[in-house]
């Protein structure tokens, strides 16, 4: 097969699965009923409808502001982490790394779950508190709780950037600085922040945006006081009137890509800003890190208590809750402890099955993941040709679909599509809806590895006599392997942790964990949902370490 | 074998125009040198041969074989064209050992187990890497590394073997054996190969013929002793060799004779200018044909030696009048202060 037709069928395949679902979610929003509904007619009824209601205008101002807020508080932190970190003598730095990214890999809706159950009204140690203080001075149903909780969070994304872009630094400007006289807080405010700047900028857009995204947080914490967001109101609306209002819903999803688009948009063009400004290191000189003499403990504690409120906190709590029949005033703790919540959860087959297709679905389908974002890497690798602007553009589209959006939109598809319809209660929807929506990150991963071969390995085929698909599968694909094998973890990692992408496909035959716990926490079964959480958080936890061990890096 | 010929190639890399119209001939069984300073387009032109990148302009062929014409449309893939080149960076697959390296070439071309057993072995054994051939590329030592890639650019005997810098990752005193080990080779398997390096010296002493390029065109070619001995213009007098430069005025210039003059002495070497009398000029003379005199005579400057430096085999004076400076080399120091120094006239060029 020559080049040219591998290119262009992978192209091809690739622009028809991007852009086959937001088509039809635009096509939707444009009619006055589903289109299945033989009624259904060209018109802007849905947009008059929702752009009428108040609650998605409440749904709306109320995602600003959790993203703006969550936002003020991910930037700083986050980039004084990594200056701590990269930088700094503060003890322990090579064990506290892989628990500082913990909260990436954890699902939002297990993080939300946590926080219920442990300083929720009745929580584990919200009771704790009245016991001694004789009230709870804190109140976890509020928009306040929930942005500093959503804020805590994100720190590990603004830490990743801040950390891969001070590393790019070189130290000479801040030993220049530590000569001059400068302590190392001054340090890291006028030299170190300031030159890593546009990384941070990205970084804050990228929260931003996530904010866009929430979806387990605002569902769990905001629910309980009628605190809608644009995610967990597209949720809603599924049933509010009864009948499945579909242009309804287009119309949300629309609106939401309206303001997620320009954002990815936004972060593409600062990321390609922030990498110009990358400095190059000097020649692997291994310099001293920045004592911080007496603050080095304080900064320590400071780190800890972090890693306590959005890590610990919460995943103490929904262990503790999945081993004991309930908690309380008077109760004490020892005397209900139970593993009855784990035997419960073999007796639901559909559990059972959840448990066995999300592990189908990190291992096997995690694989074939890889090795679709890797056929459409090498599609585009050394071709010189402006076509390859299109696939860094069809890649980002489904960035701008949050998972629950991409769920809805790809449900869409296998009931619009009669061929399709089949597959749409197997695990081939959870799967191709996975994989679309994690595109992005996917490519990047496998793009990242494609970076690190040097062009004269593969030059060196072309003129010994190979073509270019022969030297794909001689010289490129066999120095890749490992890169792809750590693709592989991490796809595993976040397929096994998703949780909204699930939703809408969930059905006989496609639970997933994820989606299953969003539906189990809606009829209020907490001692399944919190045995199921933890059941999610240690197959997380077991495919941490093992690319913890194999020394994979945990971000792309 | 054929002869390969490179016609009026040019060729951009983004905006920047690397060849302006480039020709070249290798005849069957000659090393041709590409020498010049980077950004030349040396390499390029390299890449261009193997079929790495496309010129926009001109052809380039081997005996009846077209690799690319850029006015018929013609581009043959690098796979098609059988050529051998060897990297800068070796390139040496790291997955694969030696002898896979070796053999790969081979494999393409369809040829059997057992003989590409035997051809590899051959090769290996021609280059003293016959011990080595299950190890990988990183269990190898530098120069061991670029044995093989030239070994691998061999086995399947390309009618051209290209070159690429292939000694600029040794350490000087290991360049200077490999330089003699693989003009030996290539003599005596009688090869063609092109040789891009920007070490004048390594190109004269490992080449039949040096093409001197100048970004992106040829400055000047011939065989080495022409390029050192008769530059015909000044990048080609200054690049090769180690310079005195003088600027004064011409004085003289007739029957290709020309003569400058500075600090009032009148200074007469070869012309290889066609400006008149009273324009401005520089005389290039290389610093071993500088001589040392204790008295004025013709051709010579007074100067004042400034300091000796001890070289090992020999000492270098350096030599100021006001914003003068010449270079000679002397087999003994001598003392500071004023001297005579000698330009002979069949060593001064005058452009």
């Amino acid at each position: 097969m020559p080049i040219v037709v591998y290119r262009l069928l992978v192209l091809g395949v690739t622009t028809l699965v991007v852009v086959a679902p937001l088509s039809l979610v635009v096509y939707q929003s444009f009619l006055t009923a589903p289109f299945f509904d033989p009624s259904a007619k060209v018109g802007l009824l849905a947009y008059s409808f929702v752009l009428a209601d108040p609650d998605f205008w409440q749904a709306f101002w109320t995602t600003i502001a959790i993203a703006g807020g969550m936002t003020a508080i991910a930037v700083p932190l986050g980039a004084l982490l990594a200056f701590l970190m990269v930088r700094t003598d503060v003890p322990g730095r090579r064990y506290l790394e892989p628990l500082i990214l913990i909260p990436i890999f954890v699902s939002a809706v297990v993080i939300a779950f946590g926080y219920v159950v442990a300083i929720g009204p009745v929580g584990i140690f919200s009771t704790l508190a009245k016991d001694i203080l004789g009230f709870v001075p804190w109140n976890l149903y509020s928009l306040l709780a929930l942005i500093i909780i959503a804020g805590l969070t994100h720190v590990p994304h603004v830490y990743l950037y801040s950390a891969a872009a001070l590393r790019g630094l070189s130290t000479d400007l801040e030993e220049a600085a530590r000569v001059s006289g400068a302590n190392p807080f001054r340090v890291a405010v006028n030299v170190s922040l300031p030159m890593i700047l546009p990384a941070i900028l990205f970084a804050g857009v990228l929260v931003f945006f996530l904010g866009f995204e929430l979806f387990g947080l605002p569902l769990v914490l905001g629910d309980p006081q009628d605190l809608l967001v644009l995610s967990t109101y597209l949720f809603k609306l599924t049933n509010k009137l009864g009948v499945p209002s579909y242009q309804l819903m287009a119309v949300v999803v629309v609106a939401i890509i309206a303001i997620t688009a320009p954002l990815v948009f936004m972060q593409r063009m600062l990321l390609r800003q922030a990498q110009r400004y990358v400095s190059v290191r000097g020649k692997g000189l291994k310099t001293q890190p920045l004592p911080l003499h007496r603050w080095r403990w304080i900064a320590f504690a400071g780190i800890i208590l972090w890693l306590c409120l959005t890590v610990i906190v919460p995943l103490f709590g929904i262990t503790l809750r999945s081993f004991v029949v309930t908690w309380g005033e008077g109760v004490n703790l020892l005397n209900v402890l139970t593993l009855d919540h784990y035997r419960e959860l073999i007796e639901y087959p559909n559990v059972v099955r959840g448990i066995f297709n999300t592990l189908g679905i990190g291992v096997i389908g995690g694989a074939l993941a890889v090795a679709c974002y890797t056929a459409i890497a090498l599609a585009v690798h050394r071709w010189n040709s402006g076509w390859t602007r299109l696939v860094d553009y069809l890649v980002m589209v489904p960035r701008a679909m949050p998972g629950l959006v991409a769920g809805l939109a790809l449900l869409w598809v296998f009931l619009f599509v009669p061929f399709l319809s089949p597959l749409k209660s197997t695990m081939v929807s959870i799967w191709l809806a996975y994989s679309i929506v994690w595109l992005a990150y996917g490519m990047r991963l496998v793009s990242g590895t494609l970076l690190q071969v040097a062009p004269e390995l593969e030059e060196a085929a072309r003129t010994a006599g190979a073509t270019d698909l022969r030297v794909k599968r001689d010289v490129t694909v066999p120095l890749i392997k490992y890169g792809m094998l750590a693709s592989w973890l991490l796809v595993f990692l976040i397929f096994v942790r998703e949780y909204s992408t699930g939703i809408y496909l969930l059905g006989p035959g496609t639970e997933v964990i994820g989606s299953l716990l969003v539906s189990l926490w809606g009829t209020g079964a907490v001692d399944l949902v919190s045995a199921l959480s933890v059941v999610n958080v240690v197959m997380i936890g077991v495919g941490l370490a093992v690319a913890v061990r194999l020394g994979v890096r945990l971000h792309g | 074998m054929a002869e390969l010929t490179v016609k009026d190639v040019a060729l951009r890399l983004g905006d920047n125009e690397i060849l302006k119209g480039v020709s070249l001939l290798v005849p069957a069984g000659e090393v041709v040198a590409l020498l010049g300073p980077s950004g030349s387009g040396k390499t390029t032109l390299l890449r261009a041969i193997a079929g790495l990148e496309t010129p926009h302009q001109g052809s380039i062929a081997i005996g009846n074989t077209v690799f690319c014409d850029a006015a018929r449309g013609i581009e043959l893939p690098a796979e098609k064209r059988g050529l051998g080149l060897v990297f800068q960076s070796y390139a040496l697959w790291p997955h694969r050992t030696v002898f896979d390296n070796v053999a790969y070439g081979l494999t393409l071309r369809g040829v059997s187990t057992g003989e590409i057993k035997t051809r590899v072995e051959k090769t290996l054994s021609q280059i003293g890497l016959g011990h080595l051939a299950s190890r990988y590329p990183h269990q190898l030592s530098g120069g061991q590394q670029q044995r093989v890639a030239i070994a691998r650019a061999l086995v399947y005997e390309p009618p051209v073997i290209l070159l690429d810098e292939p000694l600029s990752n040794l350490d000087a005193k290991l360049r200077e054996e490999a330089r003699a080990w693989l003009r030996t080779l290539i003599v005596t398997l009688g090869l063609s190969a092109i040789h891009v390096t920007h070490d004048q010296v390594e190109a004269m002493a490992i080449a039949d013929r040096v093409v001197l390029l100048d970004a992106g065109l040829v400055a000047q070619e011939g065989t080495p002793t022409a390029l050192y001995n008769e530059p015909a213009t000044l990048f080609a007098a200054e690049f090769m060799g180690a310079n005195n430069r003088l600027t004064g005025t011409l004085v003289e210039n007739s029957s290709g004779r020309a003569a400058i003059e500075l600090f009032g002495e009148r200074l007469s070497g070869m012309s290889r200018t066609k400006a008149a009398a009273g324009a401005k000029a520089t005389g290039i003379t290389r610093i071993e044909r500088v001589r040392c005199a204790s008295n004025p005579g013709p051709n010579r400057l007074k100067m004042q030696l400034k300091a000796p430096m001890y070289l090992g085999e020999r000492w270098e004076l350096v030599f100021a009048r006001e914003n003068l400076t010449v270079r000679a080399y002397a087999p003994a120091p001598l003392d500071p202060g004023e001297h005579y120094v000698e330009f002979p006239p069949d060593a001064l060029w005058v452009f």
